[in-house]
């Protein structure tokens, strides 16, 4: 039982005084910063990084990574709440989650979250510890070709996001790949769309389009329906409380996705977005209700949420094993660290576990905390709702606004945040879903930049993609999870044809 | 009242010491200084390390306030400084992209638009190849690459940025054409390294201070070929020969310094190059440099400005090789 004696010897670090004083602040401060769009986990840790300087460095990292999956932890309350996600893991939150609250089981729903993000947490905590090593390797034997493939794969969630219409639903996929391109070219550093503006250059962040399709695209259809003005107070909160039942049915669902989430967290690159889509895929097509997701079903709102909090303990094995940052916020960790005097990498486990091992003790105890720190705030975050509208879909507004023009101080986004507001209430109106289109935006880029490097290391030869057995095998579920759904739909068409 | 008198004496000293060098320009409000980045990078670093010297130190009476403008590789905080003509509270970082860019994108401030200031430090270019790979040194990897130019090596930086031109300039010296390096892109140091380890590609080149990490490990997955330094490195890159050592007439340097907006006056130049060649001196930077791999490497002003415009033609020379000049600058 060699990881449960320096499991013991984590504890005894994380356990200092001082250092339950750091996880509490760092997941403190993670779970706020979570909440507010805008100020993501990245810019947090990096003003940290003076802070941190002095410190021991397993109290420094410590910190830091409670801030990390702190606002992982929190980040799910605004989509919830507000319809409005902050960063990309939390987008499929809102599609259950955010029906829930308009029922008026807000509580539940954020109850959820707080549950299944605290599953996920500690779960790959546990994966964490017993098999990051191994991981390493996996972590690495994902090259360009494989990536891509992956890409495919999450895009086929596209499939089970079109409620209605797949061809509405697959017309809003390419529009959000197109508005992937736009920008200067990684590959050949030419500017794509960018209409000769220098704003357009890095292309258009995600969270200006998940605000405008998503939040500000719901302010005004409720504008355009609410008319007269007449003020309908919301229902209550709701009870906080899972029956048994339900308790029963988000458990599995919970376990997998933290399966799931830890292991794409794993692969450098966008492994909480990606984790959280498949999760919610997945489920969905498990699930024997699976066509009332969407509309409000729990086990819609515990599979992301596991997932994506999974997926950010994941997203430690390669900084850890290897030294190699896998996200934006793992690599400004690795910076701290390096500044620290610490160098992650296969050597770390022998010269400082003390770090290592510290930090991984110091997550199970930061879970803890975030569950017991989020429960009794619900009720007093969730009141947001008793607002009247009038002064609730100002305060959208303002948050959506805030959370824009914190990027990079610049009023060019915000009429990019007006437009696709905009775009998001027509696509309403006229029944397209906007699901797919955020998941083709996130994934299209990654997907596009692999292909290319997978080409270009190959000479253009196509045959890259079927002869690596990781790509072909991720192609191939690729492949049956979108042709499945459509044989047996034609399937029960010829039945039902033939019994009429 | 016999109290009094030394203090008014020592107040009246203090007025004619601050009138003997009334001349000279001093900040009168805190000055912005200005990284063109998201938090985390080197520019970043630059200005958050420095900037923490100077305070703790007590070089500058004002404050010295980070500020990250990101966009277009530089290019929008460019374009902001650029119309700050003549301000003298108004600092940022910067390296080789300030003459890369301009030349290979449109960006239409280049480095002739502002004021240099002085050069701090430098780091070098270095070429890593998996712990198990065929490669010995720098001219197995050069020799296999004119046999086969599909040989793919990676870096961090889009085409026509600095990794890209480190290892065409490196391929140029050894008499390579240099369009002929299959060099793949990835999103950064960190993703270049991991396909690099997973053998996804042959090599990938980087920054030496960025590589250290790396390579100090002794059952690390990768080994430096060779660093663009004219004289070896300390530390743990001590082992690891030059590319001029290994007969390939070639340096290549990744300096970092920092500029100021338009026609800055004079006499705030003066001060902040002093300024910045006192805080080189600290043993606060000192430290923090160590840790960060980097180099001194000071230059005031006009030497700076010098020392851009050569390397702004050594760039555009790689550059017009590799056919990626933009035509219009």
């Amino acid at each position: 039982m060699d990881a449960l004696n320096n499991l013991m010897y984590g504890f005894g670090i994380a356990l200092s005084p001082m250092n339950i004083v750091y996880v509490f602040c760092g997941v403190f401060a993670g779970t706020i910063i979570g909440m507010l769009p805008g100020l993501g986990p990245i810019s947090a840790i990096a003003l940290m990084i003076p802070i941190t300087f002095s410190m021991d460095p397993s109290s420094g990292l410590i910190l830091m990574a409670g801030v990390y999956y702190g606002a992982v932890f929190g980040g799910s309350t605004s989509s919830i709440l507000l319809n409005a996600p902050g960063i990309s893991g939390t987008v499929a939150t809102s599609f259950d989650g955010y029906p829930m609250a308009r029922k008026g089981l807000a509580g539940k729903a954020l109850a959820i979250a707080a549950y299944s993000s605290f599953i996920g947490g500690t779960l790959s905590v546990i994966g964490l510890m017993l098999v990051a090593p191994l991981l390493s390797k996996v972590a690495i034997s994902f090259g360009p070709a494989e990536y891509f493939a992956l890409m495919v794969l999450g895009l086929t969630a596209v499939v089970s996001l079109s409620d209605k219409s797949l061809i509405k639903g697959l017309i809003s996929g390419v529009v959000g790949i197109m508005v992937s391109l736009v920008g200067i070219d990684h590959q050949t550093s030419t500017e794509r769309f960018t209409f000769g503006s220098a704003h357009l250059l890095d292309g258009i962040d995600f969270l200006v389009v998940a605000l405008g399709i998503f939040a500000l695209a719901e302010v005004f259809y409720m504008l355009l329906r609410g008319g007269g003005g007449k003020e309908q107070p919301r229902s209550a909160i709701g009870s906080l409380k899972l029956s048994r039942s339900e308790t029963r049915q988000i458990l599995p669902v919970a376990g997998r996705s933290s399966i799931l989430g830890f292991f794409t967290g794993v692969l450098p690159g966008a492994g909480a977005t990606i984790g959280s889509f498949l999760g919610y895929s997945m489920e969905k097509r498990l699930a024997k209700d699976g066509d009332t997701f969407g509309q409000g079903n729990i086990k819609g709102v515990a599979a992301p949420e596991s997932a994506n909090n999974a997926a950010c303990t994941g997203s430690f094995v390669p900084l850890l094993t290897l030294g190699v940052p896998g996200s934006g916020t793992t690599a400004v960790l690795l910076g701290a660290l390096l500044v620290m005097g610490i160098t992650p990498g296969p050597a770390m486990l022998e010269d400082r576990p003390d770090v290592f091992w510290g930090v991984i003790a110091s997550m199970y105890l930061g879970n803890i905390f975030l569950l017991v720190l989020n429960l009794p705030l619900i009720p007093l975050i969730a009141k947001i709702l008793e607002l009247p509208r009038a002064l609730l879909l100002s305060l959208i507004l303002i948050f959506c606004m805030i959370g824009v023009y914190g990027l990079a101080f610049s009023i060019y986004d915000l009429l990019l945040l007006l437009a696709f507001g905009l775009l998001g209430l027509g696509m309403r109106l006229f029944g397209f879903p906007a699901a797919p289109m955020i998941l083709a935006l996130i994934l299209g880029g990654i997907m596009e930049q692999s292909m290319r490097r997978a080409l270009q290391i190959s000479g253009g030869d196509w045959m890259v993609f079927i002869e690596q057995p990781i790509s072909l095998t991720l192609l191939i579920i690729a492949v049956l999870s979108v042709a499945g759904p459509l044989v047996r739909k034609a399937v029960k068409g010829a039945q039902a044809r033939q019994a009429g | 009242m016999s109290m009094r008198t030394p203090i008014t004496l020592l107040a009246a000293t203090s007025l004619t010491l601050t009138a003997g060098v009334a001349s000279a320009f001093e900040p009168s409000e805190s000055v912005e200084f200005i990284a063109p980045a998201n938090p985390g990078g080197g520019w970043d670093t630059l200005v958050r390390t420095s900037s923490r010297v100077i305070q703790e130190e007590g070089l500058a009476d004002e404050e010295f306030a980070p500020i990250n403008t990101p966009g277009g590789g530089g290019a929008v905080a460019w374009s902001q400084i650029a119309k700050r003509e003549g301000d003298a509270h108004t600092l940022f970082a910067t390296s080789p992209p300030i003459i890369l860019v301009p030349l290979t994108e449109s960006s239409r401030y280049d480095h002739n638009d502002f004021t240099p200031i002085a050069r701090l430090s430098t780091d070098y270019a270095t070429v890593l190849v998996a712990d198990d790979s065929d490669y010995e040194d720098i001219n197995d990897l050069l020799d296999a690459m004119e046999e086969d130019p599909g040989l793919s090596v990676g870096g961090g930086s889009a085409p026509g940025s600095m990794d890209h031109i480190a290892m065409a300039g490196l391929a140029d010296a050894a008499g390579l054409d240099a369009s002929s390096v299959n060099y793949v892109p990835f999103s950064g140091g960190g993703d270049a390294m991991t396909n690099l380890m997973g053998g996804h590609v042959e090599a990938v080149v980087t920054g030496a201070g960025e590589a250290v990490g790396q390579i100090e490990d002794d059952d690390s997955d990768v080994r430096a070929l060779g660093v663009s330094s004219s004289d070896r490195l300390g530390g743990s890159l001590g082992d690891v020969a030059t590319f001029e050592e290994q007969g390939v007439d070639y340096t290549f340097d990744i300096w970092r310094g920092v500029m100021g907006p338009p026609d800055m006056p004079e006499d705030a130049v003066t001060y902040y190059q002093d300024l910045f060649k006192e805080m080189l001196e600290t043993d606060r930077w000192a430290e923090e440099r160590d840790k960060l791999g980097w180099i001194d490497a000071y230059q005031g002003s006009e030497e700076f400005g010098e020392f851009l415009d050569s390397q702004a033609d050594e760039f555009s020379g790689i550059l017009g090789e590799l056919g990626l000049l933009d035509e219009e600058s």
